[in-house]
């Protein structure tokens, strides 16, 4: 059953020099209790994204298209119905967590807050609920009273805080906008696989958002890849990984450090891609990588190329590899 | 939270010190004689002078004073005021619940004012509202209060004749002094019409010494709450479900208050020396006239009392003020990491 | 390089409300100020008592006081010794203020402790009420208002430059200078107050204002400039008696030294506004 659907998702915002489209045709489908994984370098708007399904985009921002959410379509809901399902039905964890939680309140509070709120928990209750939760995220009572004020706990275990709060309704949909990208290696590891844990324990559906390839291999059964605000590759994550049609992907996982399984040699460097992300204001009206794309051709100029499907996942690509990644 | 405290009162000992030895100091320095410049142009007797001064103390050497002043302090025993011959505390006691009367009303006025005020205009942001809030609230810190005072009083008492001329309350009026708060012991009197006579009286003071601090309030409040609201932990409220009033109101508000706390403490400063004036200018009897009466009679001791005692009653309140922000913001407090 | 800097200040400076009505109104100030000191509608002493108390007319363009003078010149000649009391007091605080904050976050250890406790110590005193005590105690009169108002400048920007340098010490750039074998006061000269310079402009205009509004305060009880100099704070002080009968005579004065200080605020604003957001961003 499908819990998320985006169809042609349009989100533009304003500003003083003009209207800077965000976010162009983003669609894709969540089933229930799956795994999504959205891949891509600052500023392709994969956050943006995350904001827009969350209804906590910028007043300034534009927004066409639909998101249908357990059957309703949140774009055309009022912000009071947005509210009763925001945290309830579907949850955040942000990027940072040093700054995510108030430094004034305790983080039993904190964690508690959400279902006093929806579920009109007493006092008690959801203290108790809060421990439980707590405990749950790696953060025994024994060592971590609720009564713990954020600035006393580590960046890592303000994000176990965040999570426990994330899943105190029990929400149908976690969204996890670079979760670990803030954390020290060590750290990383033990979120992601709390992460991972908690949404298969409880069958929640995961949308994680994230720059890094290797954690969309390990955690994700499906992927997309954004650039410019577009979708520019989806499928089943072993299928995008072996085909990795579409330019841009190829030179993504040439960036990464960990894509390769031996160490560089000596004296070679790091891949990148030349050229930049070209300003949401300035986007050129035909394929937007086709500036930095060592595939581009005059055909690739004129239109964006539309979605075609290759076996196991759909490229938006004119000129797409068709031989198999190395890995 | 403890050792914060002792810390903190570690510190007050040695500026209590200072405080005591400046007031002490700074009128022997004064060019002159005290008790010459107290004779005046009648001149003073030499025997007289001496008689005096060993009924003073004068003839003692200088530390031998101080000493006795500070031991005096402890006692509650201020000295003598020159002019008046009664104990300076006494004076102080009598003339104190005035002044503290009118500046508590105006700085309950200008906190629920103020506050208010400034959450209103951070959230209304750019709006027409914000600006005509701000652009007020500027207008109010620029303008002398004692100018100020008089416009109303122009207006209020002069033109529209609502409020009286000067008095804490209409001379028809008499009862005995509980308090020393004239609200409190209008009440208490059960006279018809004390208490309503005591408002009149006090309103107008009250709102021209509040001016100036609504006005720095409502502005520090709104450059806090705007700072609060960009803040991240606001928007993972939301991301919980909070409306975006009940957002503002449990998590930013409650933050933005805090930097708010210290500049009351600040502002506690301007409120004495403003409420000394204002009481000069609406002939309102309390420490102002004490003060004022003293310089013009050359009165050292009660001089040099009245700047010790309020210099102690700053660094009291501003004591309580850092109290007040380590309550509020637990992150001063320390507390153990959790490894 | 510096003058592509102003250019580049002054077209954002126009955009800003507060800084251009702040900026006009000040200079306006600063020029009547200057013309009073050669010329004035009537001579400042002037008395005519038949002509005393009257409203704004053509002769006199905002009337004559209790003996008969101008109040037009009065007025002029009292800006002037407003911006000049209230100047040299902030320069008081400045010159001092600045070097000590600076002192303290360069040496640190003890001179900070003293320097630091010298400030807390000061701000003790409330600022008006011990500026009235000292011009009392002192004598009346502008040289002491100077320093009474001075003395309570210094910890201001003892505590600013303090607190800017210390942020300053700990950058990239400074580490940079110190690794390079630079001295601490080389140092503080080349690179720490020339970062902060925007800091001390704004807050010095704030202080600006202030210093006006407090020596209005002290002219008023009769503790700032004697008479026959005038002042605004007198004038006011001797309108009280006359509220009923000219109440114009209690406005006027009132009226320029909120106009003047409402100036330097909104300067003081515009810069703010000027400046920071520059910090800003560098951080």
């Amino acid at each position: 059953m499908t819990l998320l659907s985006l169809r042609d998702l349009c989100v533009t915002l304003e500003t003083p020099e003009g209207p800077a489209p965000i976010l162009q045709d983003v669609s894709f489908d969540l089933a229930a209790g799956g795994s999504l994984g959205i891949v891509g370098e600052s500023g392709c708007g994969k956050s943006m994204t995350a904001l827009a399904v969350m209804g906590l985009l910028p007043a300034r921002a534009r927004v066409s298209g639909a998101i249908v959410f357990e059957g309703q379509d949140l774009l055309s809901l009022p912000e009071a119905e947005l509210c009763k399902l925001r945290g309830r039905r579907l949850a955040m964890v942000f990027q940072e967590p040093m700054t995510a939680l108030n430094p004034v309140k305790t983080i039993g509070f904190q964690v508690a807050e959400g279902p006093r709120w929806h579920l009109g928990l007493g006092r008690a209750e959801a203290e108790a609920r809060a421990v439980k939760l707590l405990d749950r995220v790696g953060l025994p009572q024994s060592r971590f009273s609720p009564d713990l004020f954020p600035h006393q706990l580590s960046g890592g275990q303000r994000q176990r805080v965040v999570i426990a709060m994330a899943l105190a309704c029990e929400p149908a949909l976690l969204i996890a906008d670079e979760p670990t990208t803030a954390l020290d290696v060590t750290s990383q590891a033990a979120i992601l696989d709390l992460l991972a844990e908690v949404t298969e324990a409880a069958g929640l559906a995961l949308l994680f958002i994230t720059h890094d390839l290797a954690v969309v291999w390990q955690n994700t059964a499906e992927m997309l890849v954004m650039y410019a605000g577009r979708v520019v590759e989806r499928g089943a994550t072993p299928a995008v990984f072996d085909r990795m049609a579409h330019p841009y992907t190829r030179g993504l996982l040439a960036a990464s450090p960990g894509a390769l399984d031996a160490p560089l040699p000596p004296g070679r460097r790091l891949a990148t891609i030349p050229g930049q992300v070209p300003d949401p204001r300035q986007r050129p009206a035909g394929c937007v990588f086709a500036g930095r794309c060592p595939r581009a051709e005059a055909d690739c100029l004129p239109a964006q190329p539309a979605e075609r499907r290759l076996d196991g996942h759909a490229v938006a690509c004119l000129h797409p590899h068709l031989e198999e990644t190395p890995l | 939270m403890l050792r914060f405290l002792l810390g903190r009162l570690g510190l007050l000992i040695p500026t209590f010190i200072g405080v005591t030895l400046v007031a002490f100091f700074f009128i022997r320095l004064l060019p002159g004689d005290p008790l010459e410049l107290l004779a005046g142009e009648r001149g003073i007797d030499p025997a007289r002078k001496a008689e005096l001064m060993a009924q003073m103390g004068f003839d003692q050497p200088m530390w031998k004073q101080y000493f006795d002043y500070v031991v005096g302090i402890f006692h509650g025993d201020l000295g003598t005021s020159f002019a008046s011959k009664k104990p300076v505390l006494v004076e102080f006691m009598t003339l104190f619940p005035a002044t503290a009367e009118l500046a508590l009303c105006a700085i309950i006025l200008a906190v629920c004012l103020g506050i208010p005020a400034g959450i209103f205009a951070a959230v209304k942001r750019g709006s027409v509202a914000d600006q005509a809030i701000m652009g007020t609230a500027l207008v109010g810190y620029s303008m002398p209060i004692f100018w100020w005072g008089l416009l109303l009083i122009i207006l209020f008492s002069g033109i529209l004749q609502w409020t009286p001329v000067s008095g804490r309350i209409s001379l028809m009026f008499f009862f005995p002094q509980v308090t020393g708060f004239m609200l409190i012991d209008s009440l208490l009197s059960g006279e018809k019409g004390a208490f309503l006579s005591a408002v009149r009286h006090l309103i107008l003071p009250s709102i021209v010494l509040a001016t100036i601090p609504l006005a720095v309030i409502a502005r520090q409040t709104r450059s806090a709450m705007l700072e609060v609201l960009g803040e991240d932990y606001v928007r993972t409220a939301r991301a919980k479900g909070l409306t975006r009033r009940a957002a503002l109101w449990r998590h930013a508000v409650r933050n933005a208050l805090i930097p708010v706390v210290t500049i009351m403490g600040l502002q506690f400063s301007f409120l004495l020396a403003g409420t000394i004036i204002i009481e000069n200018v609406f002939y309102l009897p309390g420490l102002g006239r004490l003060i004022f009466q003293a310089i013009a009679q050359h009165d050292l001791i009660v001089v040099k009392d009245m700047v010790m005692l309020l210099a102690a009653a700053v660094i009291v309140v501003n004591f309580i003020v850092d109290l007040l922000y380590a309550l509020l913001d637990p992150r001063l407090r320390g507390g153990r990491h959790v490894e | 390089m510096w003058s592509e800097a102003w250019q580049e200040y002054w077209t954002r400076g126009r955009g800003s409300i507060a800084f251009v009505f702040g900026l006009a109104i000040t200079v306006l100030l600063v020029a009547v100020a200057l013309l009073s000191l050669v010329w004035t509608p009537y001579a400042v002493d002037a008395i005519d008592i038949p002509a005393k108390l009257q409203g704004p007319s053509a002769a006199h363009w905002l009337g004559t006081d209790q003996f008969g003078r101008d109040v037009l010149s009065r007025l002029m000649a009292g800006a002037v010794n407003s911006l000049a009391v209230s100047l040299v007091a902030v320069g008081i605080g400045a010159g001092l203020g600045v070097p000590l904050g600076a002192l303290a976050a360069a040496r640190r250890g003890l001179v900070e402790e003293v320097v630091m406790r010298f400030n807390d110590f000061t701000f003790a005193f409330p600022a008006l009420l011990s500026a009235v005590m000292i011009t009392a105690i002192l004598g009346p009169g502008a040289v002491n208002s100077i320093i009474a108002i001075g003395i309570f400048n210094i910890p201001v920007f003892a505590r600013l430059t303090r607190g800017a340098a210390l942020s300053l010490w700990k950058r990239d750039f400074v580490l940079a200078a110190r690794v390079a074998g630079k001295g601490r006061t080389r140092i503080t000269v080349e690179h720490i107050l020339p970062n902060i310079a925007s800091l001390l402009i704004v807050q010095m205009t704030i202080q600006f204002a202030l210093a006006i509004l407090a020596e209005a305060g002290l002219s008023y009880l009769g503790l700032g400039t004697q008479p026959p100099a005038p002042s605004w704070g007198k004038m006011l002080n001797e309108a009280q008696t006359l509220m009923y009968l000219a109440p114009q005579m209690a406005i006027i004065p009132g009226l320029a030294i909120m106009i003047t200080v409402l100036g330097l605020n909104l300067l003081g604003d515009g810069l703010r506004d000027l400046l920071d957001p520059r910090l800003r961003r560098e951080r």
